[in-house]
């Protein structure tokens, strides 16, 4: 059984069938839609009126021989008992159990909590009603400056919306790639236009039906049509509940990816994948963490779906070591205007971040230290340097 | 043989694929992705592997 439909549920399945699993998959989903890509939905989705079909992941069916049970989310797990339950009532037993639920928002709630004209963004049928609502003219708040809304701020720009983005921090990214490529970023999205009202908070909404406006922790009042709210995700592992699991920001795995009780247990029949494992550092003594990267559940897959043919048949996986340890590069990439950021390893780790080659205010590239070892490589531009410096990374 | 196809509407030039099957992909002087369209049979295995990682689900391989 995997749980979630998404591309970790997906590769996980592919993975399992490519190292030789030939037991039954079922993949359960909590969305209507097969498995597609996410990260069009802030970029391209949005600007250029891609379709569903566009992003959906190719799926060979023939080879994958996998059922998906779609639009019926797993409510309940008994893993002593080897069930799973859905919220339509239908019980399942497994042999194995992936979990693969990926996050959801993080929403607010506001003394006028009014909720036409409010979005988040993590899902298609969230893009769509988020691109059934912009049109050009339109004034946008965007509350969070992380990753997807600066994205969402230079899609909706483009489309010629007003944008105000206000955020709790100081600096854009600056938690994730430093203070220096944090300025940066806010320079290029003011360039374009796009106004920025850091060190605050939403504090109330105005509007009677729907929204208006919204109130500032200083007290500044900004007029607008939608909100969207992009303050940052929580796992989905409420189904994951009453089995002994530490659920305390995800679910935590060992080393291979098998989740762990709370007193530090490996199950050998339940394993995670994707954005809501976590799971422990090889080389930095950091505890275990989330990564929210898109290669994480491509690789996380793939090493499960190995892992359970090694199990299942003992010999099917020959090179299989005993003593292997989950040890992916994550890497990220985030498109916004013509800025093109890539990124390898944990950049949020270091404790100095130096200009490796070329100009702020141009292409470059920053590395990322933590006591002298490289954790992390960022720039915009330079790929090809770039590329050549992922190999040195230590997590 | 392997018959590669990257759709360069969509490509972005990241570079991940060339890190998944060096000898298929390669980033050229001016950071643009250049690859060649047949491989051999050895290389499934990575290529398969570049469809993945690639971002922006650029590649296929035709069957
Ligand atoms: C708008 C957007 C843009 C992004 N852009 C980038 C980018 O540019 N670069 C990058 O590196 N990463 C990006 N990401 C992150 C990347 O998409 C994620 O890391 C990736 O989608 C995680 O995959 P996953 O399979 O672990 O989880 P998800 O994709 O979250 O999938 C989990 C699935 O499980 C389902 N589910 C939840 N609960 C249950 C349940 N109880 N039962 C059954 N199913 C359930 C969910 O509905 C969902 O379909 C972006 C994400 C978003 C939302
Ligand atoms: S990984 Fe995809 S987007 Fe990147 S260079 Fe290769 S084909 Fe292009």
């Amino acid at each position: 059984m995997i749980v979630g439909a998404a591309m970790g549920g997906l590769r996980t399945a592919e993975s399992l069938r490519r190292f030789g699993f030939t037991g039954g998959i079922t993949l359960v989903g909590a969305e209507s839609h097969l498995p597609y890509n996410r990260p069009p939905l802030s970029k391209d989705f949005l600007a250029k009126g891609k379709s569903l079909a566009d992003i959906a992941f190719p799926i060979r069916h023939e080879e994958l021989q996998a059922e998906f049970i779609l639009a019926d989310p797993a409510r309940s797990l008994d893993i002593d008992g080897s069930t799973l339950g859905l919220e339509s009532g239908a019980k399942h037993n497994f042999d194995y159990l992936v979990a693969a639920t990926g996050l959801r928002p993080k929403r607010f709630s506001f003394p006028n909590d009014l909720n036409q004209g409010r979005h988040v963004l993590r899902t298609y049928d969230d893009a769509r009603s988020l691109r059934g609502a912009v049109a050009p003219e339109r004034r946008v708040v965007i509350f969070g400056a992380g990753f997807i809304g600066l994205e969402l701020a230079a899609t909706l720009r483009t489309l010629g919306c007003t944008i105000n983005i206000v955020a709790i921090e100081e600096i854009p990214l600056a938690g994730i790639l430093g203070d220096t490529f944090g300025r940066e970023i806010r320079r290029r999205h003011e360039r374009e236009g796009v106004n920025f009202h850091l060190g605050l908070s939403i504090e109330d909404l105005i509007g009677t039906t729907r929204i208006e406006g919204v109130v500032l922790s200083d007290g500044t009042e900004l007029h607008c049509d939608i909100l969207i709210e992009a303050v940052g995700s929580i796992p989905n592992v409420d189904w994951l509940t009453g089995n002994g699991l530490d659920l305390s920001n995800g679910v935590l795995t060992d080393q291979t990816l098998r989740v762990m009780n709370e007193l530090g247990t490996s199950s050998d029949r339940v394993f995670a994948v994707g954005d809501i494992a976590r799971f422990p550092y090889v080389a930095q003594s950091l505890p275990a963490r989330r990564v929210e990267h898109w290669n994480i559940p491509i690789e996380s897959a793939k090493w499960v779906g190995r892992q359970i043919c090694h199990q299942d048949k003992p010999g099917l996986i020959p090179d299989l070591q005993t003593g292997e340890r989950f040890n992916p590069l994550p890497s990220f990439w985030s498109d916004q205007f013509s800025i093109s950021i890539l990124s390898y390893g944990e950049p949020k780790l270091a404790n100095e971040s130096p200009l490796v080659e070329g100009e702020i205010s141009d292409e470059f590239i920053m590395s990322y230290r933590r006591d002298g070892e490289l954790v992390g490589i960022a720039g915009i531009g330079m790929r090809r340097e770039l590329n050549k410096l992922r190999g040195e990374i230590r997590l | 043989m392997i018959k590669i196809q990257v759709d360069m509407e969509k490509c972005q030039h990241y570079g991940q694929c060339v890190y998944e099957a060096p000898n298929v992909f390669k980033l050229n002087e001016s950071d643009k992705l250049e690859y060649t369209a047949t491989a051999d049979d050895s290389e499934l295995a990575n290529v398969r592997a570049a469809t993945d990682v690639c971002p922006m689900q650029a590649i296929t391989i035709v069957d």
